[in-house]
């Protein structure tokens, strides 16, 4: 089916040439943006357009899966990796991994032979093209025949590789406590077995001139409640008086009394 | 019969045309006066707290919570074909998918057994 | 019954839907949104409403019908605020993916069967993909970004918190959402939403399905960030969350994501599970009827969002991810498992006698399949039932019977278990307190 190949649409063409430029775009802002986020997001609209490549030759799984799995859930991760350690540009720049050049041209060398592989077995018209398999058996099971029958143990394989994955994060991630903290469900049971503060503490004041959390509010007899400002605005000394406030607001009120009288 | 990915991008354009056009609007039609503390991080009325460069660091859990999401992604994305295809691909199909499911559920125990699980 | 007609690669046939249509149809899909966003909006505030013994808006236009649209207009009008330490770009992009990627998944929903639209005949669908569903997943994984990098452009910490915390809720409960629509896959063999209406002509998929639309029901609730789940906005603790420093046109726009991903998920929720745009007890769907039947049963996931809205509180943020990790998730693969065997026992792989019982075929290995499905969930309760009673027993204070309502100053009542001390006894005791202390 060399044909199938061969013969390539006006639609895809322009879409290909509108698309192409972006793609290599954003991959180009991926290595020059300054801001870790603009480099990831760039990664991530060169993963879109890979996958709405894909769809325009009529892999309709794999273009989804590729939004869905990289764009969805691979991208996300990077986005937190980077929210996570807070990188800019002023980081350094050294290269902790010994010999990662070496191992990154070698990686490339494989994909190449890899791709040539590829092309070669279309343009040679060894492999059946993806139109005439769409047509006789269907997308997805034609795909799913692969996963399970041809390629069976690579994707059992597959499984090994997820375990490996699990341990990973949690020997990178996992944060091992010494002791049991308190959780959140420990906390509530606490206060209410405590009895005190069931409804949580007081909130700061609002005031006709002021709200702010800063500000502690009055209790109903009129004195200051020192709960309802947080510990740390306290301890830094950052909390202020809500007498000034209040003398604004009296005076205020007595104004309106006096007017009311006259 | 056009393709049918088409219409898709049709209503993609519909509706960021229309996101974009209220945007644009309201950046025109909308009164602008500038304030400086309007400009300031909203932090409930107090002076905002300076902000670390590049934005601070944010809890190492949301990691682990995302590498989790990936593994679980992945496998579903291997259910979805198997189980469009299911009564095509026969019996065979069913052991190999709850030998996978098995030894993803071991990562799962595991994970699960190691604390990963839990929120705080 | 309408007739189903196949497309190519197992697809809806569009061969009579000229391009020119195709935009007709989209721009009905987009006015059909626009218009439900508008009137949900006020039906949840009028529900709301009535819920807590309040009219609700009521002034613009009749019954207040025109609230929401003097709402979006007010918001037109209002200053469109940027902090100073935002980036500028990524701020204004975030709310336009948001409100852009909303509108994409209801392409493949099938609103309706073949309707006659100027001359030509056509489902009434703006697409079909051999991968629909899949691309609603895709889509939605997309639509993250906006709250992410709100969140993140913002440059401010309620936001920042805010966004991460509806990013880890949502790409949890994404997978419990893909797992229970993997059951359903299994019972239609196909992922065009078409085919899946299709495959509930004689039942529909929430009885065979059951506990998938629980758990899908849940999750939808859950992606949405919706009340109980609606953690990234808690008031009380991190102000509006991700779109804290947001106003004006572009805190709308993520206001009409948030309504427009609530009916893309209760559609799916429809086409999925409830039938599409099929009528129950065989009343008429054909043509234009589907499209009254798929709102109809719209508005209903629409009623129940309020109504858990309108009666539950917010839940802890613990609570919330144990729930989806430790519980959704595992049962779900569980039951996509059972789902698996229950399929292959119906197509006789496992051999076996065929029954007759009340006049129908049964494979014996079909109901071995139940049995042992319905017996493994019965153990499993009894002992987890078991457990959560003991250490339940083990947890509880020891509670006096008889309690004095008096005690502590002020009159309260009995906790469970306990009795009150009689009015007379408790004077004597009192007085005997008294006798003590004056002796």
């Amino acid at each position: 089916m060399g044909d199938a190949a061969v013969t390539i649409g006006t639609g895809e063409q322009v879409m290909f040439w509108i698309l192409a430029p972006i793609a290599v775009m954003a991959s180009l802002g991926l290595v020059f943006a300054r801001k870790a986020v603009h480099a990831a997001l760039g990664m991530a609209l060169t993963m879109i357009i890979l996958g709405v490549f894909y769809i325009a030759q009529g892999a309709d799984f794999l273009g989804v899966i590729q939004i869905f799995v990289y764009t969805g859930a691979v991208m996300m991760l990077f986005l937190f990796v980077i929210m996570l350690i807070g990188v800019d540009a002023s980081d350094s720049l050294i290269e902790t991994l010994k010999g990662q050049r070496w191992a990154a041209g070698l990686l490339v060398l494989g994909l190449g032979g890899i791709l040539v592989s590829a092309v070669g077995s279309v343009t040679y018209g060894l492999s059946d093209g993806v139109a005439q398999t769409n047509t006789s058996k269907g997308n997805v099971p034609a795909m799913a025949e692969l996963i399970f029958g041809r390629y069976v143990w690579v994707f059992e394989v597959t499984s090994a590789l997820l375990i490996t994955a699990a341990l990973g994060a949690m020997v990178l991630a996992h944060r091992e406590r010494l002791g049991k903290g308190p959780n959140q469900r420990e906390w509530s049971r606490r206060r209410f077995e405590k009895g005190e503060n069931l409804a949580g503490l007081p909130v700061p004041g609002v005031y006709a001139r002021h709200n702010a959390v800063d500000t502690p509010a009055l209790l109903p007899d009129g004195s200051i409640s020192e709960l309802s400002v947080s510990r740390v605005l306290s301890a830094r000394e950052q909390t202020r008086s809500p007498l000034a406030d209040l003398e604004a607001e009296d005076a205020i009120r007595a104004e309106i009394e006096s007017g009311s009288e006259r | 019969m056009t393709n049918p990915y088409v219409p898709l991008l049709i209503l993609l354009a519909l509706g960021f045309g229309f996101a974009a056009l209220s945007v644009g609007t309201s950046l025109v039609v909308g009164p602008k006066r500038y304030n400086r503390a309007k400009a300031e991080a909203y932090e409930c009325g107090i002076q905002p707290t300076p902000r670390a460069q590049g934005g601070g660091r944010v809890p190492i859990k949301y990691f682990l919570t995302a590498m989790l999401f990936i593994i679980f992604d992945v496998e579903s994305v291997f259910l979805y074909p198997f189980a469009v295809a299911f009564n095509q691909l026969g019996l065979f199909a069913l052991v190999e998918m709850v030998l996978f499911i098995i030894t993803v559920f071991v990562a799962y125990a595991y994970v699960w057994k190691r604390g990963g699980l839990e929120w705080d | 019954m309408t007739a189903f007609i196949a497309g190519p690669n197992g697809t809806a046939d569009f061969s009579d839907t000229p391009l020119w249509l195709s935009v007709v149809k989209a721009l009905f899909i987009f006015v059909y949104l626009l218009v439900s966003t508008l009137l949900v909006i006020w039906f949840e505030r009028r529900v709301i409403g009535r819920m807590q013994q309040r009219p609700g808006p009521n002034r613009n236009g009749p019954f207040g019908l025109l609230q929401t649209l003097a709402d979006g207009m007010k918001s037109m009008l209002k200053e469109d605020l940027k902090p100073a330490n935002a980036d500028s770009v990524v701020f204004t992009l975030a709310p336009l993916i948001t409100a852009t990627m909303c509108f994409v998944s209801f392409s493949i929903m099938p609103l309706a069967g073949d309707v006659t639209l100027f001359g030509h005949r056509t489902p009434l669908q703006l697409t079909d993909l051999p991968v629909a569903v899949l691309m609603v997943l895709a889509v939605a994984g997309v639509g993250i970004y906006g709250i992410v990098l709100a969140g993140w452009s913002s440059g401010s910490t309620y936001p920042l918190m805010g966004s991460l915390r509806a990013t880890a809720q949502m790409v949890s409960y994404e997978i419990a959402m893909g797992l229970s629509l993997v059951s359903v896959f299994l019972y239609s063999g196909s992922m065009a939403t078409s085919q899946i209406v299709q495959a509930q002509e004689s039942l529909w998929h929430f009885i065979p399905a059951c506990f998938a639309f629980f758990v899908y029901v849940v999750t939808m609730v859950g992606e949405t960030n919706r009340l109980p789940f609606d953690l990234a906005e808690g008031e009380g603790e991190i102000v509006g969350g991700y779109f804290t420093e947001y106003s004006g046109m572009r805190f709308a726009m993520f206001f009409l994501g948030e309504y427009i991903n609530m009916f893309t998920v209760a559609a799916l929720a429809t086409t999925m599970f409830l039938g599409g745009w099929q009528a129950p007890f065989g009343l008429p769907d054909n043509g234009w009827w589907g499209l009254l039947w798929f709102t109809a049963k719209l508005w209903f996931f629409m009623f129940v969002f309020v109504w858990l809205r309108g009666s539950l509180p917010r839940v802890r943020y613990d609570q919330f991810m144990r729930f989806g990790w430790k519980f959704l998730i595992p049962t779900t693969l569980l039951w996509v498992v059972a789902v698996a065997f229950y399929v292959a026992a119906k197509n006789n792989w496992f051999g076996g006698p065929i029954l007759q019982i009340a006049g129908r075929d049964y494979s014996l290995a079909v109901l071995i399949v139940i049995g042992v499905c319905a017996s493994l969930v019965i153990v499993a309760s009894w002992i987890l039932g078991d457990r959560a009673e003991r250490r339940a027993a083990e947890r509880l204070p020891q509670i006096p019977v008889e309690v004095d309502p008096f005690a502590g100053g002020y009159p309260v009542p009995p906790l469970p278990g306990q009795r009150l001390v009689e009015p007379g006894a408790a004077d004597d005791a009192y007085a005997a307190t008294k006798e003590v202390s004056r002796g």
